[in-house]
């Protein structure tokens, strides 16, 4: 199987005067419109003592702006059958609406009102109220979570302090609760600029026609100062991580963790390649053998997070009954060693670049994830149309680019352990 | 020229959207096959439905549907477990078997150019299961475990606590996914009866959604099905679901001393999919609970900050689905939330509506609608709901034309016959010995373990 030129989108991109990078994009097959702004700034941007602030700002900018009225936002929105969000990263938080195309410009006016004409809409009020949803959010995510402390657990162990992955997104509850109007103002202020941002337009339009919408909207927000990039300082652990949390959980979960290369690279990619010709699938090597054969786990499943600093490659699985955190533990560990002694079979290989080339075609069927991987693309890389292609990469790596992967990023002096146990066990 | 901002802007030549033409075919066997061309990447959908939902457990046997679908592509005649797997997979697809309510599932997704492979592999899986003795027993062991697994999830109590409260004495009231008991007491010969009374082709349909020719896919699908009948016995007639009434409010916690937050569940039994009612509900829903600028979720999260969503719904299934307000709320605020909520019910049934709230719900509803058919997936969906619930083949057009033309007075009356707030059970799933105390006068309150016994003194520090 090769990849077939599947999409022609008629991309245009171009820069405002104001610095703003513009995608545009015709994909005519239903009447609507995505609409997709990414700004550069996520919790990496945030400082010790302030985690989770990327994030509580964003809820903050569906508050309304000068224009807009409290909870407007998704009222206008959603009153002419359209579908807005946002969500915020460890590198970068976005927003996006998909709307009946003969209503772009609404979209467009409501991204641009809250780019232009934010901060006169703040209350402290509006900043209250979601201080308690982002708590809840927080609760209903981690806290109250079966397994939900680990995530945070493995960040702070891989990536100590000082770098800016050491702390979760949504931030520690202290932190939340002392967000203080005036730095909502000076994080708008510093980031939410025309010149830290990318726009993406797809969906049923004429591209040089919504570029003349996109001007017209955003052109006169002025620019702010140029932002700092975040470098965060090199890491060796040196030796291997390891936590046990006892949490309210019947089944012992084990994840095995180590550091992967930034977003982007062929060995990102290769990492991304590796995981799944471990995990996969039911007919994967990890599948076959820890759930068919040996009947040892509940489920496995292999990952690795696309950051712009490094990412996160995972191996986790859940323990069957009477198993314990130790053998799953073991079991993990002696496939990655065989992934370091020697390649994948042919069939295995196969199967991991055809999965990533259908999963790419299936988020390339949505509009919404569609506008947002060339937003990814454009902030990252500089290069929207990448994006389009990036089951390509894959296809380049060769089996023994996995086996030195192993080899030489999974460790064990930068491994992290953590096993999430029953209480009663502990 | 800067356009002007301090009103939205006015809207441009709306552009039409059609529901993707679809062709229907039966086979001599009685296999129903409909299939439907969605220009795009290169993908296919191949699901095949048949009775065999969980409202044919067997009063003893709450679970056997869904282990019996999940046992199905466990081995054939012709191939392993593992090969059957292997076999989509070795082309970027999938293949999975389950059971919700209402069917028995077999689908899988690939490239569109192997839908010939797609449709032989469904055939075979349906046709000639093995059933084998180790796939059963390790799927069995990997159920209880999922059982014991769920005792821990919050969100799975509270369902689970919710239906067997509002669903006494019916099969509703067990979860889909059976009990330890239960799931321990199936046999593969138990597991087999069922495949035979409820896999056959008369009465089981094949959806094929993908970017192809959809005469050449079903004149494949007749190659390959061809004049077969499938499993050999007759399908039970579906069984009548009728929960008891329910007498008042009833308040019931499930103890997880410690925890940070309280899942909420508010609501009773509703009504069938097939009512004629349903697409005034459905806009009745959305309004209240069914989006982010919904009565409920301005309340409980934007006014209040309770929570980080609330939503309600009408669930889909062929007897009365469930309706349901939820929400993981802060433990202090749980009985404010659930007063809210029963608020929010009992204004919509003793007033209209406003006419501009109306308006944004059905143009929300209809422009909504081209939104959630992008995906081979999506089309798939609809395409089983018109089928499961045997709605018309004009049935998609006739909705947005119905939603569209819905009054206020239709929604108040509809919210009174199918909404109870007087009747009507609150679940709450977190440390019993703040909960308890807060719903005093709210309604008698009954307190649970996790593992469903009675515990009707609370242990105080």
């Amino acid at each position: 199987m090769s990849p077939q030129a599947t999409l022609d989108l008629d991309l245009q991109t171009h820069t405002l005067g104001n610095g703003l990078r513009v995608i545009l994009g015709r994909q005519a097959s239903l009447p609507l419109t995505a609409v997709n702004l990414w700004y550069h700034v996520g919790s990496k941007n945030e400082r010790p003592g302030r985690t989770g602030f990327a994030h509580l700002f964003e809820h903050m900018l569906f508050q309304g702006s000068e224009h807009v009225g409290t909870n407007e936002h998704f009222r206008y929105v959603q009153q002419v059958g359209g579908v807005a969000n946002g969500s915020t990263w460890y590198d970068r938080t976005n927003y996006y609406e998909t709307v009946p195309t003969h209503q772009l410009d609404l979209a467009l006016w409501l991204e641009s009102d809250r780019m232009g004409f934010f901060l006169p809409a703040l209350t402290q009020e509006n900043l209250d109220t979601q201080r308690d949803v982002v708590m809840n959010e927080r609760r209903q995510r981690v806290e109250n979570q079966p397994y939900g402390q680990a995530g945070e657990r493995i960040h702070e162990m891989l990536y100590p302090e000082g770098h800016p992955y050491h702390w979760p997104v949504i931030g520690y509850m202290e932190d939340i609760a002392a967000a203080t109007l005036e730095e909502v103002r000076t994080f708008f202020r510093t980031y939410y600029t025309p010149n830290n941002a990318v726009i993406s337009v797809v969906g049923d339009i004429d591209p040089g026609e919504a570029l003349g919408r996109v001007e017209a909207w955003f052109g006169d927000i002025p620019p702010g100062p140029p932002v700092a990039k975040v470098v965060p300082p090199p890491i060796r652990l040196g030796g291997e991580q390891r936590a046990l949390i006892p949490d309210n959980v019947r089944l012992p979960r084990v994840y095995v963790a180590f550091r992967a290369p930034a977003y982007g690279d062929r060995l990102w990619y290769t990492a991304d390649l590796l995981a799944a010709v471990l995990a996969g699938g039911k007919s994967s090597p990890l599948y076959r053998d820890l759930v068919y054969d040996r009947q040892i786990v509940q489920d496995v499943g292999a990952s690795v997070g696309p950051y712009e600093c490094g990412g996160t490659f995972m191996l986790v699985a859940t323990a069957r009954p009477g198993v314990s955190a130790e053998e799953v533990e073991a079991a993990l560990l002696g496939h990655l060693a065989a992934a370091a002694s020697a390649p994948p079979s042919e069939a295995d290989l196969e199967r991991a670049r055809n999965r990533m080339l259908t999963d790419a075609y299936g988020s390339l069927q949505r509009l919404d994830t569609l506008a947002d991987q060339l937003s990814q693309f454009a902030t990252y890389f500089g290069d929207p149309a990448g994006g389009l292609n990036e089951a390509e990469r894959y296809l380049e790596i060769t089996p023994q680019e996995l086996v030195d992967y192993a080899t030489g990023w999974c460790t064990e002096p930068e491994r992290v352990v953590v096993s999430v146990v029953p209480r009663t066990a502990s | 020229m800067a356009p002007n901002r301090s009103v939205p802007p006015p809207p441009r030549q709306i552009r039409a959207y059609r529901f993707p033409p679809f062709l229907r075919s039966r086979l001599a066997g009685g296999l129903e096959i409909v299939a439907a061309r969605l220009p795009g990447p290169p993908l296919a959908s191949l699901e095949l439905v048949a009775p065999a939902g969980a409202q044919y457990d067997p009063e003893e046997r709450p679970g056997i549907a869904t282990l019996t679908a999940s046992v199905l592509d466990e081995g054939t005649d012709r191939r392993s477990s593992l090969e059957i797997a292997a076999t989509a997979e070795r082309l970027g697809g999938y293949f999975t078997a389950g059971a919700d309510w209402d069917v028995g599932y077999l689908a899988t997704g690939l490239l569109s150019s192997h839908c010939r492979e797609g449709l032989e592999l469904l055939a075979e899986v349906v046709a000639s299961p093995t059933f084998p003795e180790s796939e059963v027993e390790r799927l069995r062991r990997q159920r209880i475990a999922e059982i014991q697994r769920r005792l821990q999830d919050p969100g799975a109590l509270a369902d689970d606590r919710f239906h067997r409260e509002i669903y006494r004495g019916t099969p509703y009231a067990h979860p889909l996914y059976g009990t330890e008991e239960s799931i321990a007491r199936l046999t593969r010969e138990t597991l087999v009866d069922f495949y035979r009374g409820h896999y056959g082709y008369d009465g089981s349909t094949l959806i094929a959604v993908g970017d192809f020719d959809p005469e050449a896919l079903l004149r494949d699908a007749e190659n390959v099905f061809g004049a077969a009948a499938g499993p050999p016995g007759p399908t039970p007639p579906r069984p009548e679901i009728r929960p008891a009434p329910l007498t008042g409010i009833g308040v019931h916690v499930v103890d997880r001393p410690g925890a940070a937050q309280t899942e909420l569940r508010v609501g009773h039994a509703g009504v069938s999919r097939t009512n004629p009612d349903y697409v005034s509900l459905a806009v009745l829903n959305t309004l209240l609970g069914g989006k982010f600028t919904s009565r409920i979720n301005l309340n409980l999260r934007e006014r209040h900050g309770y929570t980080y969503g609330a939503t309600s719904r009408f669930s889909s299934r062929q007897g009365p689905g469930p309706f349901t307000v939820n929400a993981a709320v802060e433990t202090n605020a749980a009985a404010a939330a659930a007063r809210e909520v029963l608020h929010e019910i009992r204004r919509v049934r003793e007033a209209l509506v406003e006419p501009e709230e109306l308006d944004e719900t059905r143009s929300y509803m209809v422009g909504v609608f081209p939104y959630s058919l992008q995906t081979v997936g999506d089309v798939t969906r609809r395409l089983e709901t018109m089928v499961v619930f045997g709605l018309s083949d004009d049935y998609y057009t006739r909705y947005l034309d119905k939603v569209a033309a819905t009054t206020r007075e239709e929604i108040q009356e509809v919210a009174r016959r199918h909404l109870d707030p007087e009747r009507i059970v609150i679940v709450a799933v977190g440390p019993a010995e703040i909960l308890e105390p807060q719903f005093e006068g709210v309604g008698p309150v009954t307190v649970w373990t996790p593992e469903g016994e009675p515990r009707t003194v609370v242990a105080r520090t």
